[in-house]
C-alpha cells in the first residue's frame, strides 16, 4: 500500500490543553480507495479529518497529502483536497452558478479550465437545472451532488466527504453513493465518515475510532472476522419475553455479545463449551440460525465497547 | 501571510450577492438612515421657540399691554389671551400653553405708585426638557421690560453682549445631524459584520470557506468591504441631507472629516467581527451589537445628552467609547472647522481604540480557528 498511498498520516496527535483529542494516529490510504471513517461523536473523526484537510497543525506527527504536508504549508494541503461538509453544502440565497463561481474564484481557477471542469462534473452529476437555479429550490440531494461538484471543482485528488448523506432519502443516498463510486474509480482518493452502516459497507476499508484512537482497520469483511472470531448467531424470539429476562442475556456467560437487532438478537458464544451447554435450553425460547456479524454488530463492539 | 485581493474580491462580490437578496440588510442601511434623519432632523427639536405662553390681562392698562408686548416681540412668546386667572391656569394643565403670565388688576397703579408691582409666571414644571430654557428667556425679557416700563434709557451703564460662535443661531439641527453621522456609522457597520460573519458560523460555511486556500484576512477583509461601502455611503448621504436640506455649513477640511469616519468605521467594523466571534450566533450577535454599539453610541456619545453634566464614572467611561471621540470630530469639522492641531486629542484616542479593537478582533479571530 504504501508505494501508492495518497493519505498517510504518521503518529498524529492533537492537544487541546490537556485534552488529547487525536492520540498517535497512523494509517495509508491508496489512490482510488473510498475509505470510511467510523466513530461515536467525539471519537477525533473531525479532528482528524481537519488536520488532514490543512485546517488544523497537529501537535506532534505528520501528514502526507498527495505527497505534501504542514511543511509545505496549510494552502499546500489545501490545493490537493477537496472537502464537503454535512453542516454546510451551498450558499441557499445565491444561485448554482455564483455558488460555484465563488468557490472557483477563492481556489483561484482558470477561467476555461474553470468553465470545462463545470461542465464535466455537471454532467457527472447529471445536473439539468439552468446556472441560475437558487440553492434553496434545490431538493436536498441535488444539493448534496452539486456541493460534491464544488469540492471536486479544483480536481483535488482527495476529497473528503464529512456525513454527506446526513437528511438526504435513500433514493438520494443510493445515487450519491453511485457518484461516489464513479469519482474513486477516476482515481480519486474518497475519504467518507457516515453514521449508516449500510453505507460503510461499501467502503474498500473502514477505519474505527474511540477516543482519539484507531482501533480497528481492514475492509468490512476483514473487521467482521477479526472483530468476531467466535460464531455469531441470530436470536428470534418465538414467545414474548421479559425486559429484565433479555437484559440479563447481555451478561450471560454463554455470550460475549448479545445486542438487540431490530425485534431479533445477534448473538456471539463466549466458548463452544459454554455454548453446548446452554443452547438446548435456549432454542425453546428462540429460533436460533448462525450468521455472519453486521459491520453494525462490529461497530458495537468496537466503538461503544461493550463486554 | 499573504493577502490575494482577488480573494478578497470574490469573497466581497459574494457578499454582496447576500444583501442584494436580504431586504432586512438593504433596508437597515438605506432606510435606516432616512429615517434617522427625518426624526432627528425635522420631529424632534430641541429649540424652545414660540413659545405658547397664556396671558390674563385683569389690568388692561398701558404698562400691562406693553408688558406683553415685550414678551411677544421677543418671538421666544406668543400670547395667548384669556379672560381670567384660571382659565390661563387651565391652559397649562391641558397643554395649550407651557407658559402662564398673570397680571393682577393693579399693576400699573402700583408701578406708578413705586409700590412694587407683581406680576405672575407659572411654568409647567412637569416638561423638564422646557422649563430650563424658557425660566431663561422669562429673566431676560423681564430685564427689559422693567426698563422700558420705568421709562428709562435702554442703555445702561455696560452692556453684556453675548455671541454665540460657530451656531450663532443656537440652530440645534446644526448641532444634531452631525452627531447623526456617528449614529448611523456606528449602527451599520457593528450590526451588519456581527451578523453576517455569525452567520458563517452558524450555518458552518466557515469551516468550507476554510478549506479552500482563502486566508482569514481575506475572509475578513471581503466581508467587511461591502458593509464599508455601505456605512460610507449613508454617511455621505447624511452629509448631503445635512447640507442641502437641513443648510447645516460646513466650515472644515472634508478630508479631516473623513478620515475620522474611516477610523471610526474599521474600529467599529473590528468591534462588529470581534462580536460575531464570541458569539457564533445571529441572535446574540444581535444583542450584543445593540448593547455594545448601539446604546452607547446614542447615550453616551455625546449625541444627545452633554457628556460634561455626567456623573465622575461615566464621564470617564465614554474615554473608552470611539463613539464619543468621533462625535467631537464630526461636529467640530462641521462647525468649527477644526484641523488636525485642534482635534489632535480625538484623533489619538480614535486611533488608539482602533488598533486596539482590530487587534483584539483580529486575536480572537485567529484563536478560534486553532
Amino acid at each position: 500500500m504504501s508505494e501508492a498511498a495518497v493519505v498517510e498520516a504518521r503518529g498524529l496527535v492533537v492537544r487541546y490543553g490537556d485534552f488529547t483529542a487525536v492520540d498517535r494516529i497512523s494509517f495509508a490510504v491508496g489512490r482510488g480507495e473510498i475509505f470510511g471513517f467510523l466513530g461515536a461523536n467525539g471519537a477525533g473523526k473531525t479532528t482528524t479529518i481537519r488536520v488532514l484537510c490543512g485546517l488544523l497543525p497537529p501537535s506532534e506527527g505528520g501528514v502526507s497529502m498527495a505527497g505534501v504536508g504542514y511543511e509545505q504549508g496549510e494552502r499546500a494541503i489545501k490545493e490537493k483536497v477537496g472537502y464537503m461538509s454535512q453542516r454546510f453544502t451551498l450558499y441557499n440565497d445565491l444561485t448554482v452558478g455564483e455558488n460555484l463561481d465563488f468557490i472557483a474564484s477563492l481556489r483561484k481557477l482558470e477561467p476555461a479550465a474553470y468553465r470545462r471542469r463545470r461542465r464535466e462534473l455537471l454532467e457527472l452529476i447529471a445536473f439539468d437545472k439552468p446556472m441560475s437555479a437558487m440553492v434553496r429550490d434545490l431538493s436536498g440531494g441535488i444539493k448534496q451532488q452539486v456541493s460534491l461538484a464544488a469540492a471536486l471543482l479544483h480536481d483535488p485528488e482527495i476529497v473528503f466527504l464529512d456525513e454527506p448523506t446526513a437528511g438526504v432519502t435513500p433514493v438520494g443516498r443510493e445515487r450519491f453513493w453511485g457518484l461516489i463510486r464513479r469519482v474513486a474509480g477516476g482515481g480519486k482518493t474518497v475519504f467518507v465518515t457516515t453514521h449508516y452502516m449500510d453505507e460503510a459497507e461499501q467502503c474498500g476499508r473502514v477505519a474505527l475510532m474511540r477516543e482519539g484512537r484507531l482501533v480497528a482497520l481492514d475492509s468490512p469483511a476483514g473487521l467482521k472476522k477479526t472483530v468476531f472470531p467466535e460464531p455469531v448467531f441470530e436470536f428470534d424470539p418465538i414467545g414474548r419475553l421479559s425486559f429484565d429476562k433479555l437484559s440479563a442475556y447481555k451478561t450471560h456467560e454463554a455470550f460475549s455479545f448479545f445486542e438487540s437487532y431490530g425485534p431479533r438478537f445477534h448473538a456471539a458464544a463466549a466458548s463452544p463449551e459454554l455454548w453446548a451447554a446452554w443452547a438446548p435450553r435456549l432454542e425453546k425460547l428462540f429460533r436460533i440460525r448462525p450468521i455472519a456479524p453486521s459491520l453494525e454488530d462490529v461497530f458495537i463492539r468496537v466503538v461503544e465497547a461493550r463486554r | 501571510m499573504t493577502f490575494v485581493p482577488a480573494r478578497a474580491g470574490a469573497v466581497a462580490r459574494k457578499e454582496w450577492f447576500h444583501i442584494r437578496r436580504d431586504p432586512f440588510t438593504l433596508a437597515l442601511a438605506l432606510v435606516l438612515p432616512l429615517l434617522m434623519v427625518i426624526v432627528y432632523g425635522v420631529a424632534i427639536d430641541f429649540n424652545v421657540k414660540e413659545i405658547h405662553l397664556a396671558v390674563s390681562d385683569l389690568d388692561q392698562s398701558q404698562a400691562s399691554r406693553r408688558l406683553i408686548d415685550t414678551f411677544s416681540s421677543s418671538h421666544y412668546f406668543r400670547p395667548r389671551p384669556e379672560a381670567s386667572a384660571a382659565l390661563a391656569t387651565a391652559d397649562l394643565s391641558d397643554e395649550r400653553a407651557r407658559a402662564a403670565l398673570i397680571i393682577p388688576p393693579r399693576f400699573e397703579k402700583d408701578l406708578l405708585a413705586g409700590r412694587g408691582a407683581k406680576v405672575q409666571i407659572l411654568l409647567d414644571g412637569a416638561d423638564n426638557s422646557t422649563v430650563g430654557p424658557i425660566s431663561q428667556y422669562v429673566a431676560s425679557i423681564q430685564a427689559l421690560a422693567s426698563r422700558r416700563l420705568a421709562g428709562v434709557d435702554p442703555s445702561p451703564p455696560y452692556q453684556l453682549r453675548t455671541r454665540f460662535l460657530f451656531n450663532p443661531e443656537l440652530n440645534s439641527r446644526w448641532f444634531v445631524i452631525p452627531g447623526l453621522t456617528v449614529v448611523i456609522m456606528a449602527i451599520l457597520s457593528i450590526f451588519l459584520t456581527a451578523l453576517t460573519v455569525a452567520r458563517e458560523w452558524e450555518n458552518g460555511s466557515m469551516e468550507l470557506l476554510l478549506s479552500t486556500p482563502v486566508e482569514p484576512i481575506e475572509i475578513i477583509v471581503g466581508k467587511a468591504a461591502p458593509y464599508a461601502a455601505l456605512g460610507i455611503l449613508a454617511t455621505a448621504f447624511v452629509y448631503v441631507i445635512a447640507r442641502g436640506v437641513f443648510g447645516v455649513p460646513f466650515a472644515g477640511h472634508l478630508w479631516v472629516f473623513a478620515l475620522g469616519c474611516l477610523l471610526f468605521l474599521v474600529t467599529y467594523l473590528a468591534q462588529g467581527l470581534l462580536i460575531s466571534v464570541l458569539t457564533r450566533q445571529q441572535t446574540i450577535a444581535m444583542q450584543f451589537s445593540m448593547l455594545t454599539g448601539m446604546l452607547p453610541s446614542n447615550l453616551l456619545s455625546g449625541f444627545i445628552f452633554p457628556i460634561a453634566s455626567m456623573p465622575r464614572l461615566f464621564w470617564y467611561l465614554t474615554m473608552l467609547l470611539p463613539a464619543r471621540w468621533f462625535m467631537v470630530i464630526s461636529r467640530h469639522a462641521f462647525l468649527e472647522g477644526s484641523g488636525f492641531s485642534e482635534l489632535a486629542v480625538p484623533f489619538a484616542a480614535l486611533a488608539l481604540s482602533c488598533a486596539t479593537m482590530v487587534a483584539l478582533a483580529a486575536r480572537s479571530f485567529r484563536r478560534t480557528l486553532e
